[in-house]
């Protein structure tokens, strides 16, 4: 008896293994609905491409925002602004990355507060059945952005209003604009590498711009940079380490000042030794 | 005999409950999550959405071809036929007439552009 009751569960433990086996690995459920943000990388950066491209024609911040919440970005204003710098890394054009360095930045003035918030209203709804109703979808961007699938809620972003005019077009820093070097400064700091030449690109409202391209020349020698790399100090920092005894000219765009004559400094420490300093160049449009 | 008749019947049938429990844990409770997905498995209102993205884009750009790269990442049709469709749905779930006519306009650009009439 106890032999059959072993052999009974181990059968059923094999079946259930098959049956696993079979819908996990040899034929898992086919995926005909999905959502934006369960799409590959690189298709989730042309979504986003599109969605600016979309804003840069319409303005409509609020659809463009409930259009970037389907990709699920932790942080849209970050993961924009790191798109353009590999759009940019890529080769692709620049009135492109562009768009979408301009939705960055009017999501940032949105959320800091410094354009007018909108007047619309859009709600994102989500629910946890994978069957589609069909529903009236977006709406006109005058009045409302409605993405919703049934009628169970767990998610809502609404900005009501009573009157819905269309929102103004958020004022885009055109990156191609000259700058001014607003700053040269030599920085004796023992606690950053040797050489470090620091440089920080700002618009004529002081926000930092990321994806502009920095070129530093010395003598037999150039390279290309971009703002933007590094978020976590600044969407419009860059740096590059310099080498003692050679000099450095740098430039941004055509038309921009050139810090020219820049060499690593040397510096004094408390204790009467020296290192090697750095720079930091600031750039502004005006 | 007959006992170990009955004991293969015994096996055989838990064999095919397990089977019937992996397959509906496997598909239904506990089914693979998908990401890295392409944009030809998203929901139609995503795409026709994504369609109408595109054609608020060219109402400003006025490039089929950039249009038309946009729809391509739809893949398996032309982007005509991709806008097409995507004007069915909007036309047939409410869609505003105004993101309606945008989209009209990019179906026409794109029959144009690509010669198919």
């Amino acid at each position: 008896m106890r032999r059959v009751l072993w052999s009974v569960l181990l059968a059923l433990l094999a079946g259930v293994g098959l049956g696993l086996a079979y819908s996990w690995v040899l034929s898992p459920l086919r995926v005909t609905n999905s959502e934006p943000i369960a799409l590959r990388g690189d298709f989730k950066d042309q979504y986003r491409s599109s969605i600016a491209a979309a804003y840069a024609a319409t303005g409509n911040l609020p659809r463009a925002q409930a259009r970037l919440a389907l990709l699920g970005d932790t942080d849209p204003i970050e993961a924009l602004n790191a798109q353009a710098q590999r759009m940019l890394a890529s080769g692709q054009s620049f009135e492109q990355a562009d768009k979408v360095v301009a939705l960055a930045v009017a999501l940032g003035e949105n959320l800091n507060g410094d354009a007018p918030i909108p007047t619309s209203t859009f709600v994102v709804v989500k629910n946890d059945e994978r069957t589609f109703t069909a529903t009236p979808l977006p709406t006109s961007p005058d009045t409302s952005v409605l993405l919703t699938e049934t009628p169970q809620a767990i998610e809502t972003q609404p900005i009501i209003s009573e009157s819905t005019p269309r929102p103004t077009q958020t004022s885009i820093p055109t990156l191609g604009a000259p700058f001014t070097l607003t700053g040269q400064d030599t920085i004796c700091d023992s606690n950053l590498p040797d050489g470090l030449l620091q440089v920080v690109v700002l618009n004529s409202n002081r926000r930092q711009l990321a994806g502009v391209g920095i070129v530093i020349a010395w003598d037999g020698g150039e390279e290309q940079f971009f703002t933007g790399l590094k978020p976590e100090i600044g969407n419009g920092y860059a740096d590059f380490i310099m080498t003692p005894d050679t000099t450095y000219t740098v430039k941004l765009g055509p038309g921009s000042d050139i810090a020219s004559g820049l060499t690593v400094p040397t510096c004094q420490a408390s204790g009467g030794e020296s290192f090697f300093g750095g720079i930091k160049l600031t750039f502004q449009q005006p | 005999m007959k006992t170990g008749r009955s004991l293969w019947v015994f096996i055989i049938l838990a064999l095919a409950a397990g089977i019937g429990l992996g397959l509906a844990y496997g598909w239904f409770i506990d089914p693979v999550d998908f990401f890295d997905l392409t944009p030809d498995t998203l929901r139609a209102d995503y795409k026709a959405d994504y369609v109408l993205m595109t054609a608020e884009a060219y109402r400003l750009e006025q490039d089929p071809g950039l249009a038309a790269r946009r729809l391509a990442i739809f893949g398996t049709q032309s982007p005509s036929a991709i806008a097409a469709n995507g004007l069915t749905y909007a036309r047939a779930n409410g869609f505003a007439d105004s993101d309606i006519a945008l989209i009209q306009e990019l179906v026409t650009a794109l029959q144009a552009w690509s010669g198919i009439q």
